[in-house]
Parts: structure tokens; C-alpha cells; sequence
């Protein structure tokens, strides 16, 4: 999984690819929170489930170094689910969730998510009551996790012994 | 089996170009469901001419946006939903978008064209069915490697009259099955003398199978 890869802080509203990376790391209880606070009372929409959630494991691969040859690193559980929104017309968004773990409601949280965010009728609500504070949320733990990183740094240096 | 499936789903299979907004839906309720359709289609094998009935277990298919797929019996998108999975590639006699795709998404399975490759065929069109020797028999020390056919008939109790002897019988068996080529009950019975090779065939329609296992020897009344 590349996790360093992209920073969940965009500027501009998120594209899909961003948002994945930011509910696939997004705990359950602020993702709940997040998208009632979304939603602001009203019931999410109906849907139908074409992927029951479902855990199996996953292969995690690695490189040392990044450019080492690939080895199986070890087996994840992920818990993975798609589902369809119920629309009267047009083409309906279709909403999927692939997580490390084994927390279906989770999954399922996520997936009604995307969905969401695919729907314009939610799109804007969505970008802004449940992406930009879950996004703000990771890129503040990762600030803190560096500044606790920047606190032990050790300053090397070599004496040069004078002639 | 799960964790197995969905490796290798995430790993490879590849599920480009399916279409999820008009995706037929599968079980409701996976495990339970496709357990419950392995056992009708056990006692079906087990009873060769028993009319076997695994309906009402699947979301209705007409009403999913999917129209194509209402041609295909539920009780053959029912038995490769339960049987099929990524190491048994499936063969469509003829390109149906709704029932590959499906298939793809909820099983993993591979599609293939080439016949004796497939551990699975729907033959959509009985009457115009492909050489049985065209599919894989099995070798005697893997028979089970045998191809497993399913066919779509117009009626399973309103055809030519057939006695159905052998192994799961009670002396013997009237069955009626409309729709099927002559050619491939001739084809069926030179193959009787390869066993343990052979073919296994279910006869679908609708919600309902008869099965015709590989000892089963079928007289035309």
C-alpha cells in the first residue's frame, strides 16, 4: 500500500483518488461523526448492496529501498464493499470501500461516502463538511508525528583534528 | 475459500470495463445462499431426472436495469454464482454483457472462448449446441476435471419421452425435456464408454434444474 505516496491536503476539492486515500484512513468514529455532520440530519440514501462487505486477506508486497526486487511482505485482513445508490433516473453512483482491517461498518461508511461524492446533489456538503475536516485531521497527525520525529534528531558532526 | 477469492480479485483479476452502474446484484446473502444452491444441485446430480427447484434466492433480474440477463434462467446465474470462482474459467456459448460481467464481479471467475479450456459452459441455445468433444472429459486419473455443462431448454416436463437409467435411479425414469438436439444425445452416449471420463450436464429452466450425471444412460423411448 503506498501511503506516503500521495498528501491527503488538496487544495482544490478532492478527486476520487484523493478521497480514497483519505477514508481509507479514516477511523470509524470520525468518519460517523463526519458524514452526520455531512448529511446534517437527513437519512443517507437508499442503496443496494452489489458487494456485501466481505474480509479477506490481502498480499502486501515490498521493495527494499523502493528499489530492491519485490517480496511478500505479509498478509493483511481487508474488508471490502460496493454498493449502488438507488437513483429514479440516470446513471446510478456506485460506491466502494477497500480497507485494511476487519470493521464492516466501516467499510460500509466509506462506501456510502463515495458514493456521495460522485452524487451532485451532495458533492459540495460532502466536499466540505466531510473531506476537508478528515483531511485536516490526518495532515495534523502526520504534522505531529513529525514535529515528536524532528524532537529526537541528533546533530553528527566530525572533529577535525588540527595539524 | 473467501480470503482466497479475494486475493487473487485484488492482486489480478481484472475488472475493467464492467459496467457497476447496471451491475446484476448476486446473493443476498452469499455464504447461506450459495450453500443452499450447491445442495440442490448435489441432490440434482444425485437424482438424475428429479426435477430440482433453487429459486428465490437471487434479487430479481429484470428490475435491475440489466433487461438482457431476464433470459437467462435463475437457476443457471444461480449455479455459477455458487460454483464458479477464479481458477474455473467459464464459457458463454453465446456474449451476454449482463451475466459476464456479474460473473467477472461477484465470482472472479475467467471467461473463455476456448471450449476445452472451460470447467463451466452455459449453453444458452440447446438446439444448436457445440460438439461434446469439444469440451475437456477429464483423464481417468482426474476425471473431475471434466467439463460441467449447463443448458437452457424450453420445458423440463413437456418433451420427448426418454427413460433415464443407472446409478441414483430406482430402476428407471421417465423425463421430458424439450428443446435439445438429437445429435447431442448420440454424442453423450458414445462418450459412455470412456468412463470415468465424461460429461456432467444440467438441463435448466427457469428456477429449476434436472440433472444428468456422466453414468446416467439415457434410452429414447
Amino acid at each position: 500500500m503506498s501511503t506516503s505516496a500521495q498528501t491527503p491536503a488538496p487544495a482544490g476539492p478532492a478527486t476520487r483518488r484523493e478521497w480514497l486515500a483519505i477514508l481509507a484512513r479514516t477511523p470509524r468514529a470520525s468518519m460517523k461523526a463526519a458524514l452526520d455532520t455531512a448529511l446534517d440530519g437527513a437519512s443517507p440514501p437508499e442503496f443496494d448492496w452489489l458487494r456485501a462487505p466481505d474480509i479477506g486477506l490481502a498480499m502486501v508486497r515490498g521493495r527494499v529501498g523502493g528499489s530492491g526486487d519485490a517480496f511478500n511482505l505479509g498478509e493483511v485482513t481487508v474488508t471490502r464493499a460496493t454498493l449502488r445508490l438507488r437513483v429514479r433516473e440516470g446513471r446510478a453512483a456506485v460506491g466502494i470501500a477497500v480497507h485494511m482491517g476487519r470493521d464492516k461498518e466501516r467499510a460500509t461508511l466509506a462506501a456510502l461516502a463515495d458514493a456521495l461524492l460522485q452524487t451532485p446533489a451532495f458533492e459540495a456538503r460532502m466536499q466540505e463538511h466531510l473531506l476537508a475536516p478528515l483531511a485536516a485531521r490526518i495532515a495534523e497527525n502526520r504534522a505531529q508525528k513529525q514535529a515528536r520525529a524532528a524532537g529526537t534528531k541528533v546533530e553528527f558532526f566530525t572533529m577535525v583534528r588540527g595539524d | 475459500m473467501l480470503p482466497d477469492k479475494l486475493s487473487s480479485n485484488l492482486r489480478g483479476t481484472d475488472v475493467a470495463g464492467i459496467d457497476l452502474a447496471t451491475l446484476t446484484p448476486g446473493f443476498n446473502d452469499t455464504v447461506h445462499d450459495s450453500q443452499g444452491v450447491f445442495r440442490a444441485l448435489l441432490d440434482a446430480l444425485s437424482r438424475p431426472g428429479k426435477i430440482v427447484s433453487i429459486d428465490a434466492v437471487l434479487p430479481d433480474l429484470e428490475q435491475d436495469g440489466s433487461t438482457a440477463a431476464a433470459h437467462v434462467p435463475m437457476a443457471a446465474f444461480a449455479a455459477l454464482l455458487a460454483l464458479a470462482d477464479y481458477s474455473t474459467p467459464v464459457l458463454l456459448q453465446h456474449e451476454h454483457r449482463g451475466l459476464s460481467d456479474a460473473l467477472r464481479f461477484h465470482t472472479g471467475a475467467p471467461l473463455t472462448q476456448d471450449h476445452a479450456q472451460a470447467v463451466f459452459a452455459y449453453l444458452h441455445d440447446a438446439g444448436s449446441m457445440p460438439p461434446l468433444d469439444a469440451f475437456s472429459i477429464g483423464d481417468p486419473e482426474t476425471p473431475e476435471n471434466a467439463a460441467m455443462l449447463f443448458i437452457r431448454v424450453d420445458s423440463l416436463d413437456d418433451g420427448t419421452p426418454m427413460t433415464w437409467r443407472g446409478p441414483g435411479i430406482r430402476d428407471s425414469h421417465a423425463v421430458h425435456i424439450s428443446g435439445v438436439a438429437d445429435s447431442f444425445w448420440q454424442e453423450r452416449a458414445r462418450l459412455a464408454s470412456q468412463f470415468p471420463c465424461g460429461i456432467d450436464c444440467y438441463f435448466v429452466h427457469g428456477g429449476s434444474v434436472i440433472g444428468l450425471p456422466r453414468t446416467t444412460r439415457v434410452g429414447v423411448a
